[in-house]
């Protein structure tokens, strides 16, 4: 009791209740601290609740009652079970206290909840101190420039923001991987593979960006852009990279091959959409030319048909005459005199120039036929030739071929008939030769055939093997950055929790407490134990006790019935059968007895319970403060009942 | 004799296929360059596992013609000697054109494969048809080379069906072939595309000329070098990428579709007037007439074919050197498409002067 006492009165001092310090058990409150402790907690637990009631208990006695009874109504209202009036309060005895404020404590909010309640890392940390930072400066009012406090004229002043300008830093970049010399901007040094010398020729970032305000922009660009490429190949790398088994360097290299094909095509189908009629325009034929201007790869010369080389050829030839017209014609124009003629003059002369120029056009059309017809026919013609030449290496090697068998059949000719015996002979001789070595061959190449399909089966588990490996390689990647994550969030956890309870006060000591109540809990067990036993044990007598009566019960049934027989006829059985009787009942009365007597040792250990909790309810003094009271309220009411008659 | 038939037969290969969806090229008599197995090994569909399986296919490589027969090895065989195969194919490559032929004489190879499950035996069965003409077959009796003509498969292709597929627009077909130009047809079937072009070339009947035809060609690069170096072909492909690749063709036939589009490079050269409208109408009308087979109908084509060849040859005669020149036809004011055509098949004819 002395335990739960204490917890209730540092609860009750923690609401803000003022407990005295001698003051160490619930026996000991007066009415009025325990009103005061009421209302607090009630204000604690709903402001709305206990915001009409008094911490202090009136004066006068009709008061006290009505504060009494809105307390009991209030605690009713949150839901205490047990039987709550004014005279809880008033005339209060210790068992309803203590349980009242048992309830009242146990609905207090927790306080801690919310700080336990979200273990926040060191960035929500720092948010949270930013964030109290701001709300500080929002709440301070504004004030005119001239006003301010130079404390505030830092916060207030639109000097320092920024728009966010950034620039980019050049880094060395052999601060990961020596040896490389990747320099932006600077010039080449010394093929110097150690980055001190270039450390000293490069300025820090700090110094880089031609405003001084751009810098932390800069930084933040910079490593936002190296935060998203490492992670970019960190994700790429983990997904299709380790399927691929190649080394980090391999699979780079393979990417770059693979994105300057892509390149390659889509260059060839841009410059192959454009057509290649006579007269091209548009930006296929810039392409086209551009490419060639590269260097002429072999790739695009393909795509260009056979034909095209006179397009192209016709082409450029064709710019040239209209440029050579508007020569012409800018030369004629300049000719044109600017002085005063007279008008007719002027028209003959325009006319003039008119017909030549016209002249000139039929002229230029014509040569463009005949240059296309001339095109056409040289084309013809090679497919013609080119047709020709085919043929002809055809047949000559044909031609080659039968001379060659004819010569030899002449040279056996003379001797026909035996010749053709014997080649007939030479011919089966050697198929059947070439049929064995097939046949030794054979042997040679099943086993090796054979091993070589068991190899590559090998082959194929293994790499069924390594991708399941891969892939198990993969989910412990996977583990190992769930587990690094949660223990940097453990740590971060446990040092912020190190600190608040460093700062938490040592008033009351938890592990005391927490020993007591693992302690309690045993005890209760080991007597939950020993009441099992004890029923049980009461419960085997009780068994035993019916089993005897009922024994019992019988054997006399049995007896009588049998000595009653006889008795009729012998006067010693008669004897016995009444010996008998008288027995059985004596023995029922002294069992009688004996169940009385534990049935009023019972009753007795009952009443002497409610002796004690009686003699605990204080209940003569709170009698006598009753009718001490009453007498109050009494003269009260007289006192008021005088008062409205004189008014 | 069978002499000068049987030197037609360059090889005959083995390829197979194992549990491991592993193709390999496992035998070959006498032997095989390494580029055309490559290809090999590419038409042989064993190697694109999601297709179905094509039991004959044929192609053109290098005027090399080559025929594959698949065959998937069912359980209970000799073939459990070669325990893990579970297809093989047998290539025969040779230097003519005859696709039933060499069918009847894989299918022949395959069953002795399948029976004695060594090559040891195809090659003796190879050997006799080489030296002899002659193989005994287990099956029903042997086979006789002579029993395969080469007439008989150019005209197994059925020019009646393309003609019923595409009607008039045959006409382009014909020009294109008068005039050797670039046919590329696309079908993704490799058994249509093979039935279809094999009957194209029956068009020109007069140059019987089946070197043109290549039946199964895909998009690698050492098979379209081999194109460019032919001036006029019958090309077809599966891959329906070929439709972008205008650097290949004149002509261009989807067939599924049954679209037919010239390139813009061509269409000046295949421009057609009414002597094709009438060499077109004749075309129809004989494949129309229900009563007339095929042979017929390549046959009413090559009598007009060669009406129009008799009157260039008689142009060349009266010109020097019997080599026709532009000058010639415009003398003779034919309208300017027939003017044109007739050009460009003087120049096909290897008639034109240069």
């Amino acid at each position: 009791m002395d335990e739960v006492d204490k917890i209730l009165i540092h609860s009750l001092r923690q609401t803000g209740t003022d407990v005295g310090k001698d003051v160490q058990s619930v026996k000991h409150f007066t009415s009025e601290l325990i009103v005061e402790a009421v209302v607090r907690c009630l204000r604690v637990i709903d402001p709305a609740l206990g915001s009409g009631l008094c911490p202090s208990l009136p004066p006068g006695m009709s008061a006290r009652f009505r504060v009494g009874m809105s307390l009991a109504q209030a605690c009713q209202d949150l839901g205490y079970k047990g039987e709550i009036g004014y005279q809880t309060f008033l005339y209060s005895n210790e068992p309803e206290i203590r349980s009242l404020l048992m309830f009242l404590v146990e609905k207090l909010p927790r306080e801690s909840a919310e700080a336990s309640d979200q273990p926040a890392g060191k960035s929500a940390l720092l948010q949270k101190s930013i964030a109290a930072q701001i709300k500080a400066q929002l709440a301070l009012p504004w004030l005119s420039p001239s006003c301010r406090l130079p404390l505030l004229c830092k916060t207030q002043n639109p000097g320092p923001s920024h728009s966010f300008h950034s620039q980019t830093l050049s880094l060395p970049h052999c601060l990961k991987v020596p040896g490389k010399k990747q320099l932006k901007g600077k010039p080449q040094n010394t093929q110097d593979p150690h980055n001190l010398l270039s450390l000293d020729f490069l300025p820090p970032v700090t110094a880089q960006p031609s405003q001084h305000a751009s810098v932390p922009a800069s930084l933040l660009e910079q490593h936002a852009g190296e935060l998203s490429a490492a992670q970019e190949w960190e994700n790429e790398w983990n997904s299709q990279g380790l399927l691929s088994r190649l080394t980090p360097e391999e699979y780079r290299s393979r990417k770059r091959a693979r994105l300057q094909k892509r390149i390659e095509e889509q260059l060839r189908t841009a410059a192959q959409t454009r057509p290649d009629t006579l007269g091209a325009h548009g930006s296929g034929s810039d392409l086209t030319e551009l490419l060639q201007s590269f260097g002429g790869s072999p790739l695009i010369g393909d795509i260009l048909a056979k034909g095209t080389r006179f397009t192209h050829t016709e082409k450029f030839t064709f710019t040239e005459e209209p440029e050579k017209a508007a020569k012409q014609m800018a030369a004629a124009a300049n000719s044109l005199p600017s002085s005063h003629q007279s008008e007719e003059d002027l028209q003959a002369r325009q006319q003039e120039e008119l017909a030549s120029l016209q002249q000139q056009l039929q002229q230029l059309s014509l040569s463009l036929e005949e240059v296309g017809g001339d095109m056409r026919q040289l084309t013809v013609s090679i497919h013609q030739v080119s047709d020709e030449l085919k043929q002809k290496e055809l047949s000559n090697t044909e031609e080659e071929d039968s001379v060659r068998v004819k010569k030899q059949t002449i040279y056996l000719l003379p001797d026909g008939e035996n010749n053709l015996a014997k080649l007939q002979a030479l011919v089966e001789g050697s198929a059947e030769r070439v049929v064995n070595l097939a046949a030794q061959w054979e042997k040679h190449r099943a086993p090796l055939i054979d091993e070589h399909r068991r190899l590559k089966e090998l082959c194929s588990n293994q790499e069924i093997e390594s991708s399941r490996k891969l892939s198990e390689i993969k989910e412990l990647h996977e583990k190992i950055s769930q587990s690094a994550e949660e223990a940097k969030k453990k740590e971060g956890l446990y040092k912020q929790l190190i600190t608040e309870f460093e700062n938490l006060p040592k008033d009351i000591s938890r592990s005391a407490y927490t020993a007591r109540i693992l302690e309690i809990v045993g005890n209760i067990r080991k007597q939950k134990e020993e009441i099992t036993k004890i029923l049980s044990d009461t419960k085997e007598l009780q068994k035993e006790i019916n089993s005897l009566t009922g024994k019992l019960d019988r054997t006399f049934a049995v007896t009588d019935e049998l000595v009653f027989k006889d008795a009729k006829k012998d006067e010693s059985v008669r004897k016995s059968y009444k010996y008998l009787a008288a027995l059985h009942e004596n023995c029922t009365q002294l069992i009688q007895t004996i169940e009385d007597t534990g049935t009023i040792m019972r009753e007795i250990r009952d009443l002497e319970e409610q002796i004690d909790t009686e003699n605990g309810k204080k209940t003569v003094s709170n009698l006598e403060k009753i009718l001490e009271d009453y007498k109050a309220i009494r003269q009260e009411n007289s006192a008021l009942a005088a008062k409205i008659r004189e008014a | 004799m069978a002499a000068p038939e049987t030197q037609l037969m360059l090889s005959v290969g083995l390829i197979e296929k194992d549990v491991n969806a592993d193709t390999l090229w496992v035998w070959c008599y006498p032997s095989v360059s390494a580029e055309l197995r490559e290809v090999l090994l590419s038409k042989c569909c064993l190697r694109q596992d999601s297709r179905g399986l094509h039991t004959f296919v044929f192609g053109q490589f290098r005027r090399t013609w080559y025929y594959i027969s698949t065959v998937e090895v069912q359980e209970p065989t000799a073939l459990k000697k070669v325990q893990f195969v579970t297809h093989f194919s047998i290539v025969v490559t040779t230097k003519d054109f005859n696709p039933e032929k060499y069918a009847a004489f894989s299918r022949v190879l395959c069953r002795m494969y399948i029976k004695h499950g060594s090559p040891v035996k195809m090659m003796e069965g190879y050997i006799a048809v080489l030296t002899k003409g002659v193989c005994q077959s287990d099956e029903n009796g042997s086979f006789l080379i002579k029993d395969y003509d080469v007439r008989k498969a150019y005209l197994a292709g059925s020019v009646k069906d393309v003609v019923s597929q595409f009607g008039m627009e045959t006409i382009i077909l014909y020009t294109a072939l008068m005039l050797k130009k670039r046919i590329v047809v696309h079908h993704p079937q490799v058994e249509a595309l093979l039935e279809f072009t094999r009957a194209l070339p029956a068009l020109t009947w007069h140059r019987k000329d089946w070197s043109i035809l290549h039946p199964y060609v895909h998009l690698t690069d050492s098979e379209l070098e081999n194109l460019r170096t032919c001036t006029g072909y019958v090309a077809g492909f599966v891959d329906p990428e070929v439709s972008n690749r205008s650097d290949l063709f004149d002509v261009y036939v989807n067939l599924p579709d049954s679209e037919i589009t010239i390139s813009q490079s061509a269409k000046e050269a295949m421009s057609m007037g009414k002597l094709h409208k009438d060499i077109g109408l004749v075309i129809v009308q004989s494949a129309e007439n229900a009563d007339r087979t095929d042979g017929q109908i390549i046959k009413d084509i090559s009598i007009k074919t060669r009406e129009i060849l008799a009157n260039l040859a008689s142009l060349a005669e009266e010109c020097e050197n019997s080599k026709i020149t532009l000058e010639t036809l415009k003398q003779r004011h034919f309208p300017p498409a027939t003017e044109n055509f007739l050009f460009h098949l003087a120049a096909a004819e290897q008639l034109l002067k240069i």
